[in-house]
C-alpha cells in the first residue's frame, strides 16, 4: 500500500486553464479532488457602484466589459431594461439591427468557447481555426459600430449607427461560410477519440440540481431542461423566427458542447431569415429625450446570452442616473456548481469541467 | 447649458404624461395577473400564517409581475412552500438583489417554475431595518442562494442567518465597510 | 483512430490555402471609417459648452475655457484641454454630444508608451493628431443644428 497525503493546492488566479483571474483551492488526496474552495473577486470593479453616479447612457459602455467576449447582449440587457421602463417603442430597423448583431456575438462567443475549451484540453490548433472564424465577425462589427471588443453599439431607444452600405450583404455571405466551417470543425474535433474520451461523462449533473444551482443557457439545457429565454419569454423580434431550441440529456461535458456547437447553427438560422426580412429602410433611433428619465419604479428584464439568462434589476427615482443597478450574471451564478462537480474528479477534469461551464471572469465579478 | 433647458421644457410634459398614467391605472380593467396574484396569497395566508405578507401588488411597469412583500420571521418557511407547492412548483430562483433604500434594505428574489410549464415569474421582496439588517438565508431551499447572499452581504451588508459560508466574496475579506450602501465612504478614496 | 485520420485530413487541406494572418506591426492595419480611435481636438471650433466633459463617463476630460481675446466676438474660447488617456474607453460619447464638431475621431489607435505620463494629451498634440480623422461624425447631430454650421 502506498500511502498519500493530503495536498493542498492552489491554482490561479493567474493561470492558463482559468481563463481569467480566477483562484481555486483544492485539496487533492493523490490525484482526486477531496473539496474545491473557488475564490473570485480579483477583477471585480464595482460596476453597480459606479452605475449609481452616471447617467443610463454613460452605464452602457460599462457593460461592455462586463461580459467582455459577448459585449452586445450586456448593451441590449441594460437598453431592454430602461426601454420597459420608459415603455419604449423600438423602430423595427433598429430592432433588426440589434438581433443581427447579437445573434452574430452568440456565434463569435461560442466560437471563441470552443477554440479555447479545446486549447484547454490539449488540442491547439482548433483555436486558430475558430479565431479565424471569429476575426470576420469582429471585423463586420468593427465595421458596423468602429471597435472591436468593447462595441458600445446600443443606445436606449435604438442603436447608434446603421448597416453601412453592403454590411448586410457580408452578414448574408458569411452565413453559407460558417456552415461551411462548422462541417470542418465536425470533422476535426467532434469523432476525435481522445477528445471524446475527455469529455464523455465527465462532470456530470442532473436537470434537479442543475434548477437548483440556477443554471442556464447551455449549462441547464445539456441536463434536458428546454428552457431558452429567446423561446419561452421572447423579447426583441424573437417570436417572429423559426428556430430550434437544442437539447441534451446526458448533462456530462460532452452534453454541453453539442449543445453549444448546436447553437450556432440554429443562431445562422436566425441570421438567414434576419437578413432576408431585414427591412429596407427606416428610423434606427426612437424619439428619445436627451435626457433619459424613466419613471419612478423597478424592472427586471432578462434575455438569454451566449452564457445564459442575464438579467438587468433597475430601480428608478426618476433621476437620470439609477438608483440602483444590478444585474444577474450569468457565470457568477453558473460557476456556483463547480465545486460540487469537482469533488472526486481527477485534476486534470479540473480543466475540462471548468472550461465546459464556459465562464468570463469579467461577469463573474462584475 | 442646453442640457439644462432640456429638462426644464421637458418636465411639464412628463409630469402630464404621469397624471394620464393614474387615471388610467383608475379605470383599467385588472391586471390579467391578478388571479395569480391572488392565489398565491390565498395559499400563504393559509399555510403559513395571516400576517406574513406585509403588501402584495402588480408591478405594471414590469409586464405586470406579481409582487409580494413577505415579513422576514415567515420567510424560510414561505420559501418552502413556494418551491414545494404543487400549484407554484417556483424552484428556480433566476436573481437575488439587494437594495439600500436608506430608510431599510429590501431584498428582491425573483422566482420562476420550469416544471408546471406555465414559466410566469413571481417576485418575493423581504425588508430588513436600516439599524442591524438580517433577513433569514434560503440557501437550504435554492442553492442558487449562496453567492448570491454572500454578494449581498460582502457589498450591501445584510446578515444572513442559517447560511452555509457568510464571508466577503468580492471584497478582500479585511476590507472595512460595505460599498453598495448609499453612505459608504472609503476609507482610502485613491483606491 | 478513424476520428482523429478525418480531423488530420482537414488540416491537410487547409495547409494549401492562404494565409489569413497579417503582418502588423511591419504592415500597419488599417481600420474602417467607424472606427474609433485618439481623438482629433480643433481648438478653433470649439465653443467651450463643457458637453463633453460632462458626458465622459469615466471624467477623463479637463478643459478650461477664457473670454475671447477678441472684444467684438462673443463667447469663450477654448485655454487648456486634456485627455488622460490612462483612463479614456474611447466610447464615442464626447464626440457624440459636441455641436460644433471640434472633437472627433481619428482611426489611429497606437497609444502604447514607456511611461504612464506620456498618455496624458493637451490640446497641442491632440490638434496635431489630424490624421486618418473619422469622416461619419455629425451623424447625431439633429438636422437643423447641421444645417446652421453649413452656412
Amino acid at each position: 500500500m502506498i500511502r498519500t497525503e493530503e495536498l493542498l493546492l492552489n491554482v490561479g488566479p493567474q493561470h492558463p486553464s482559468t481563463h481569467g483571474v480566477f483562484r481555486i483551492i483544492v485539496k487533492l488526496d493523490g490525484e482526486v479532488i477531496t473539496e474545491a474552495t473557488p475564490v473570485i473577486g480579483y477583477l471585480h470593479r464595482g460596476t453597480e457602484k459606479l452605475a449609481e453616479n452616471l447617467t443610463y447612457t454613460q452605464v452602457i459602455p460599462y457593460t461592455d466589459r462586463m461580459d467582455y467576449v459577448s459585449a452586445m447582449t450586456n448593451n441590449y440587457v441594460l437598453c431592454h431594461a430602461v426601454e420597459t421602463l420608459m415603455d419604449l417603442e423600438i423602430p423595427e430597423r433598429a430592432e433588426f439591427l440589434r438581433l443581427i448583431v447579437m445573434e452574430l456575438q452568440r456565434i463569435a462567443s461560442h466560437l471563441v468557447w470552443w477554440g479555447t475549451y479545446l486549447l484547454d484540453i490539449g488540442a491547439m490548433s482548433p483555436f486558430l481555426y475558430a479565431f479565424r472564424e471569429r476575426e470576420m465577425i469582429v471585423n463586420m462589427f468593427n465595421e458596423l459600430c468602429g471597435a472591436r471588443l468593447t462595441y458600445f453599439y446600443m443606445r436606449v431607444g435604438g442603436v447608434k449607427w446603421d448597416a453601412p452600405e453592403g454590411w448586410i450583404d457580408k452578414v448574408r455571405d458569411f452565413i453559407p461560410y460558417m456552415r461551411e466551417k462548422l462541417d470542418e470543425y465536425e470533422q476535426l474535433v467532434s469523432g476525435n477519440e481522445i477528445f471524446l474520451a475527455r469529455v464523455k461523462g465527465v462532470g456530470t449533473y442532473d436537470a434537479q440540481s442543475a434548477i437548483d444551482f440556477g443554471l442556464s443557457g447551455a449549462n441547464l439545457r445539456s441536463t434536458g431542461v428546454k428552457f431558452d429565454l429567446r423561446k419561452d419569454q421572447p423579447y426583441s423580434i424573437y417570436d417572429r423566427f423559426d428556430f430550434d431550441v437544442p437539447v441534451q440529456t446526458a448533462g456530462d461535458c460532452y452534453a454541453r458542447y453539442l449543445v453549444r456547437f448546436e447553437e450556432i447553427k440554429q443562431s445562422l438560422r436566425i441570421l438567414e431569415q434576419a437578413v432576408e426580412q431585414f427591412p429596407e429602410d427606416g428610423q434606427i433611433m426612437a424619439k428619445v429625450p436627451r435626457v433619459i428619465r424613466p419613471p419612478e419604479g423597478e424592472v427586471y428584464t432578462r434575455i438569454e446570452s451566449p452564457r445564459g439568462e442575464i438579467g438587468c434589476h433597475i430601480v428608478s427615482k426618476k433621476k437620470p442616473q439609477p438608483y440602483r443597478l444590478k444585474f444577474r450574471r450569468p457565470s457568477f451564478v453558473n460557476l456556483q456548481i463547480l465545486p460540487k462537480l469537482l469533488v472526486g474528479e481527477t485534476m486534470t477534469n479540473l480543466v475540462t469541467i471548468l472550461g465546459g461551464i464556459d465562464i468570463v471572469l469579467g461577469e463573474v465579478d462584475g | 447649458m442646453s442640457d439644462q433647458k432640456q429638462v426644464t421644457e421637458m418636465d411639464p410634459k412628463e409630469s402630464k404624461k404621469n397624471i394620464e398614467n393614474i387615471e388610467e391605472e383608475v379605470t383599467e380593467e385588472p391586471s390579467p395577473n391578478q388571479d395569480r396574484l391572488d392565489r398565491i396569497v390565498e395559499l400563504i395566508k393559509t399555510n403559513i400564517a395571516e400576517d406574513a405578507i406585509e403588501v402584495a401588488f402588480i408591478n405594471e411597469l414590469d409586464r405586470d409581475l406579481p409582487c409580494i412583500v413577505i415579513r422576514s420571521p415567515y420567510w424560510v418557511k414561505t420559501a418552502m412552500l413556494l418551491k414545494e407547492s404543487e400549484l407554484l412548483k417556483l424552484n428556480y430562483l433566476r436573481n437575488v438583489s439587494g437594495i439600500d433604500f436608506e430608510t431599510h434594505f429590501e431584498v428582491v428574489y425573483y422566482l420562476l417554475s420550469m416544471s408546471t410549464g406555465n414559466q410566469l415569474d413571481v417576485c418575493i421582496k423581504v425588508k430588513a431595518d436600516r439599524e442591524n439588517p438580517s433577513i433569514p438565508s434560503i440557501t437550504s431551499v435554492w442553492n442558487t442562494a449562496n453567492w448570491n447572499e454572500r454578494e449581498i452581504y460582502d457589498l450591501l451588508g445584510v446578515q444572513f442567518p442559517g447560511h452555509p459560508n457568510l464571508k466577503r466574496i468580492m471584497m478582500p475579506d479585511d476590507w472595512e465597510g460595505h460599498p453598495l450602501r448609499k453612505d459608504y465612504e472609503p476609507i482610502d478614496p485613491e483606491v | 483512430m478513424k476520428g482523429i485520420v478525418k480531423g488530420m485530413g482537414v488540416t491537410l487541406k487547409n495547409l494549401t490555402k492562404k494565409k489569413v494572418t497579417h503582418q502588423y506591426p511591419d504592415v500597419p492595419l488599417e481600420m474602417p471609417d467607424r472606427f474609433r480611435g485618439v481623438q482629433h481636438f480643433d481648438p478653433e471650433k470649439c465653443i467651450v459648452c463643457n458637453q463633453c466633459m460632462n458626458i465622459c463617463p469615466t471624467d477623463c476630460i479637463d478643459l478650461i475655457g477664457k473670454k475671447n481675446p477678441d472684444p467684438e466676438k462673443k463667447g469663450k474660447v477654448i485655454d487648456t484641454y486634456d485627455i488622460n488617456f490612462e483612463i479614456c474607453i474611447l466610447c464615442d460619447l464626447c464626440t457624440e454630444v459636441c455641436p460644433t464638431e471640434a472633437i472627433v475621431m481619428t482611426n489611429n489607435f497606437e497609444l502604447a508608451t514607456y511611461s504612464r505620463d506620456d498618455l496624458f494629451k493637451n490640446m497641442e498634440w491632440l490638434n496635431d493628431n489630424n490624421t486618418n480623422v473619422r469622416k461619419e461624425n455629425s451623424i447625431n447631430i439633429p438636422p437643423k443644428k447641421a444645417k446652421k454650421e453649413e452656412k
